[in-house]
């Protein structure tokens, strides 16, 4: 009983708690929310409140409608699922290498993917863009998605195989005496059991596409071709003060379909290892 | 066996998304021309579309574009003005890939001794006869030049001018900074966030008129700074007591406060007055000229010139094009519409003889104050220069630092940046 | 069969080292030769070999400034990650408790500055929160009838905005991997402990951080390196130009940018960026060697 009872004010104590960090945490975010659905004027300044001025969808109207922002989400989905899929073809793959066998030369290519991936990559802008001017695919989504892979693909590995090396190998071993080739044990048990790891993976790869505004404006030369991230950097890099309400709108907006996505997969998040059979 | 198999249908996998994306662009052509797939324009009339980046307002280089457009309808030569971030920068990468490259560009012309050291511009006279320049105010045609040579098409120019509040503002503007900064210390109440005067006080741009105006000069023809100049120092000192007043300086804070009704004036340029129109404020212009420094003269802003150059890789193919283009950028036409639908003032004298243009008071006060301004200096040197200036006034308005020691720093700094570039 | 066995590794590795050998390799690579290089505006595309003397110029970039900028970086990198770490883990604790049911709507509301696009999250920063005009702090300030703070002026002040904000931004990633990996430590365990009547803390310390240590030691290091090459909060908050705020605080990417990458000279500043990678190679083996002491 009165173990209940504590559990009760405990309970209550973290709810509060984690009631508070939220609040905390959403505070910019609900700034930008309110102004974003404020009136022309009202935008940058205010009284310290959380309720929009003159409350109005204008500024998704105009965002929506007078900017090609379905435009840009759909390459920005078209990057991000391309990229995901490149890069998790190749980083799952050598990520199960490096956790399953013990190959010559594997510890220090783990540690050189590690050091090499400590380049500063602003710094490689310029010859990135050789790169892709000698393969012809400046100013197309490919050549970006390569670029995007690229530089997620030592994240991929590293993130992934820490998860593998925690799965158990007899599971594997036994699944192979039912005669099963290496793909196939990869897709039907590895990977269901590393969900939570690959979920964070291709979390982080997608966020960092959804994101990326530096790249997507150099290498892409037609403002038509920009993913989201790219289009509102065009849109208000330097000159925000005029549409601050806009801008907030279209930041909104663009957060959207990552905050759903989240959401949605959480239920996915469980782990197949507690959920699976493993524990016989 | 099996395994093997199955590794090499996942490489073909990954191979075939990538030619996947990579087909999304239709590039047959070898590089060299692939953005142009008709015949070189010797005959007229094919169509040639001529791509022009810039950095700028959408607003302007539409009215410019229809202008021109409208006059070539019969050549059909189109011009398409495309918006690059960081326009600059993006020249650095492109300038010299002619598959890629723009035959234009449209920008102030502080940039152009960076673009001319790079040999990405073609000179005018390579292109058409500069005689197109004959009419055009000779300030804003000499700060197209770099060595003798016109890079620079002129289009429209501009200077900081004083915006204020008509309804905010009590009496006449002040005809001495003195009586300037007697009014701003009287108007301005921080801690409620009203304020007389705004600027970007710690912006090398906003403060030029200081700097200018006290004899003092950011960099000189021979590339040598002059942050330690005498002068300079005590231009920089001069501005402090101001930016005390002026709340944080930076463009959108200072812009929102006026176009708010924070503040009852603002040191700025043409290019705010679509938003404060927007904002619904009644304000007047007045020319910085007409406000006398302690030392007698008047404020002395930089002046920009905005123009057009024409990049060496459009030369090949679309010569004849582009040089229509230039003629009809260069035609009063444009000058004229510039002014009244956008409000910036020609750089070809004969837009002025247009009762409109005339009529036009922001057009009026910037042509007033460019009798004492001066043209941004367009050596690549300059480049190097904002950051160390920015730094100086910065450390000197909201770090306290004594003026002469932050002068120093930053005319080290410069010298070391300006020495690196080689 | 035994040949095989030494080149199939190596076959599952090739997609990913193609991909990281165009993206990551080659731009490094030609870096380092564009630094043996005179290319600058005056040699743009006609440059020509000059040996190292790009590196003798480069070394004078190393000065006291730097020095400084290294020190602020390593207690920048070094604060982050431990307060990263730290609070990560008891949210996702938290998280985790028995019987909190609205462990979604948290999860997902402590992820939403992860949705917001980082530019956005650093200019919405800017202006929406350390503004001295119109940004919440300031206003709240007012509300209690204190005076206007400007939180990017002074440096102390200035890394401190700096490090809300990336903790604001880095935590969501820290909490959903230590979350992830709090979903593989096996309940059993748990039972049996408690049955053997360990206390939570007692849980924690010897089973949980355990079990959870080697998921999130990769993750932990990608961040490191990530918090120590980070750019944007720093230059977007407080150097950008035309918004400097008056903080002279810089990382050593920050004062690489300001010393060797203003003045458009590519050949100077890729032999900083090889010498700068060199700085950040030591650093990571430092990293390394404590993770494996760590480990012991």
């Amino acid at each position: 009983m009165t173990r209940k009872r504590k559990n009760t004010a405990r309970l209550a104590l973290l709810n509060t708690a984690f009631i508070l960090l939220c609040l905390v945490t959403l505070v910019p975010v609900l700034y930008a929310l309110s102004i974003s659905f404020s009136g022309q004027g009202a935008a940058l300044s205010g009284d310290l409140s959380f309720l929009p001025k003159d409350p109005t969808l204008e500024n998704y109207r105009a965002i929506l409608f007078d900017k090609p922002f379905l435009l840009w989400l759909k390459n920005s989905l078209l990057l991000s699922g391309g990229t995901i899929a490149l890069s998790m073809l190749c980083a799952v793959p050598a990520a199960y290498a490096a956790s399953r066998w013990r190959f010559a030369g594997r510890s220090g290519m783990l540690r050189a993917l590690l050091v090499l991936n400590a380049f500063p990559q602003v710094l490689s802008m310029f010859a990135l863009f050789r790169v892709l001017r000698l393969t012809n695919t400046l100013n197309t989504h490919g050549g970006l998605i390569i670029i995007y892979a690229g530089s997620m693909c030592v994240f991929a590995i590293w993130n992934m195989k820490g998860y593998f090396d925690t799965i158990p190998r007899e599971i594997e071993e036994a699944s192979k005496i039912d005669g099963a080739s290496d793909l196939q044990m990869i897709l039907r048990i590895v990977l269901p059991l590393a969900r939570p790891a690959i979920i964070v993976t291709c979390v982080m790869v997608l966020i960092t596409v959804w994101n990326e505004y530096l790249f997507a404006t150099t290498f892409l030369l037609d403002s038509q071709s920009y993913s989201l991230a790219g289009g509102l950097y065009q849109l208000q890099s330097n000159d925000y003060s005029r549409n601050w309400s806009v801008f907030t709108a279209a930041s909104m907006l663009a957060s959207l379909p990552l905050l759903l996505i989240f959401f949605k997969i959480q239920k996915y998040m469980v782990s197949g290892l507690t959920a699976g059979g493993v524990k016989e | 066996m099996k395994k093997v198999t199955a590794l090499l249908v996942a490489m073909a996998l990954c191979l075939a998304a990538l030619a996947g994306c990579a087909q999304s662009k239709p590039q047959d052509a070898p590089p060299a021309n692939a953005d142009q797939p008709a015949a070189p324009a010797d005959t007229s009339s094919d169509p040639v579309t001529v791509t022009v980046w810039h950095d700028g307002d959408e607003g302007i280089m539409q009215t410019i574009a229809d202008q021109v457009n409208a006059q070539l309808a019969d050549d059909q030569i189109t011009v398409v003005f495309e918006k690059k971030t960081d326009m600059p920068n993006q020249l650095k990468l492109y300038g010299s890939d002619a598959a890629n490259a723009p035959d234009m560009y449209f920008y102030a012309h502080d940039v152009l001794g960076s673009f001319v050291a790079m040999d990405i511009l073609a000179p005018l006279s390579d292109v058409t006869d500069t005689g197109i320049l004959a009419d055009h105010l000779p300030m804003t045609v000499e700060a197209g030049q770099i060595g003798g040579k016109q890079y620079l098409l002129p289009v429209y120019f501009e200077t900081l001018v004083f915006l204020y509040n008509k309804a905010l503002w009590e009496g006449d503007i002040p005809g001495t900074t003195e009586e300037l900064y007697d009014y701003m210390v009287s108007h301005t109440d921080a801690a409620a966030g009203t304020y007389a005067v705004v600027n970007q006080h710690t912006n090398a741009y906003n403060v030029s008129p200081f700097i200018n105006g006290f004899g003092g000069y950011i960099i000189d023809e021979n590339a040598k700074p002059g942050l330690t100049d005498p002068k300079t120092i005590e231009a920089a000192a001069y501005n402090q007591k101001f930016g005390a007043l002026q709340a944080d300086g930076d463009y959108n804070t200072v812009t929102t406060l006026f176009n708010e009704g924070k503040a009852a004036a603002i040191i700025g340029g043409p290019w705010l007055v679509s938003g404060i129109e927007a904002a619904g404020i009644d304000y007047g212009i007045a020319s910085l000229s007409d406000i006398k420094l302690p030392n007698g003269s008047g404020l002395a802003p930089f002046s920009g010139i905005q123009g057009a150059g024409v990049l060496k890789v459009a030369l090949a193919e679309k010569k004849d094009a582009v040089a229509k283009v230039l003629t009809a950028m260069a035609s009063p036409e444009v000058g004229v519409d510039l002014a009244v639908k956008s409000g910036c003032a020609p750089a070809n004298n004969k837009s002025y003889d247009d009762p409109q243009v005339a009529a036009k008071e922001m057009i009026s006060v910037i042509q007033k104050t460019a009798s004492t301004a001066q043209p941004m200096p367009n050596i690549p040197e300059m480049g190097s220069m904002w950051g160390p200036v920015e730094s100086m006034l910065t450390a000197i308005n909201k770090n306290g630092a004594d003026p002469a020691q932050a002068a120093a720093d930053a005319q080290a700094a410069a010298e070391q940046a300006i020495a690196d570039m080689q | 069969m035994e040949q095989k066995r030494i080149w199939k590794p190596w076959l599952y590795c090739v997609p990913a080292l193609l991909l990281i050998l165009i993206v990551i390799v080659f731009p490094i690579v030609y870096t380092g030769y564009i630094s043996l290089t005179n290319m600058n505006l005056y040699h743009w595309t006609d440059y020509s070999f000059i040996g190292l003397s790009n590196y003798a110029r480069a070394l004078f970039k190393f000065d006291s400034g730097f020095l400084s900028a290294l020190g602020t970086t390593l207690v920048w990198t070094v604060l982050n990650m431990v307060i990263q770490i730290g609070a990560g883990f008891f949210i996702a604790l938290g998280l985790n408790a028995p019987g909190l049911r609205l462990k979604r709507v948290y999860k997902t509301l402590l992820m939403v500055p992860w949705a917001v696009p980082a530019y956005i999250s650093i200019l919405l920063w800017r202006v929406g929160m350390f503004n001295t005009e119109f940004g919440i702090l300031n206003k709240f300030l007012s509300l209690l009838g204190l005076g206007k703070v400007d939180f990017l002026a002074g440096n102390a002040i200035a890394f401190l905005s700096c490090m809300a904000l990336n903790l604001w931004m880095a935590l969501p990633f820290m909490i959903s991997t230590i979350d992830g990996a709090l979903q593989s430590v096996d309940s059993s365990l748990y039972e049996s402990a408690t049955l053997d009547g360990a206390g939570f803390w007692v849980r924690t310390r010897f089973i949980t951080v355990p079990a959870i240590r080697p998921i999130i030691a990769p993750a932990a290091v990608m961040t490191t390196f990530i918090t120590f090459k980070q750019f944007d909060i720093i230059y977007l908050l407080t150097q950008q130009r035309g918004y400097m705020t008056g903080a002279t605080l810089n990382t050593v990417i920050t004062y690489a940018h300001q010393n060797a990458f203003a003045s458009n000279n590519y050949g100077l500043s890729s032999a900083v960026s090889m010498l700068l990678f060199v700085v950040i190679i030591l650093f990571s083996i430092m990293t390394n060697r404590s993770l494996r002491e760590d480990q012991a």
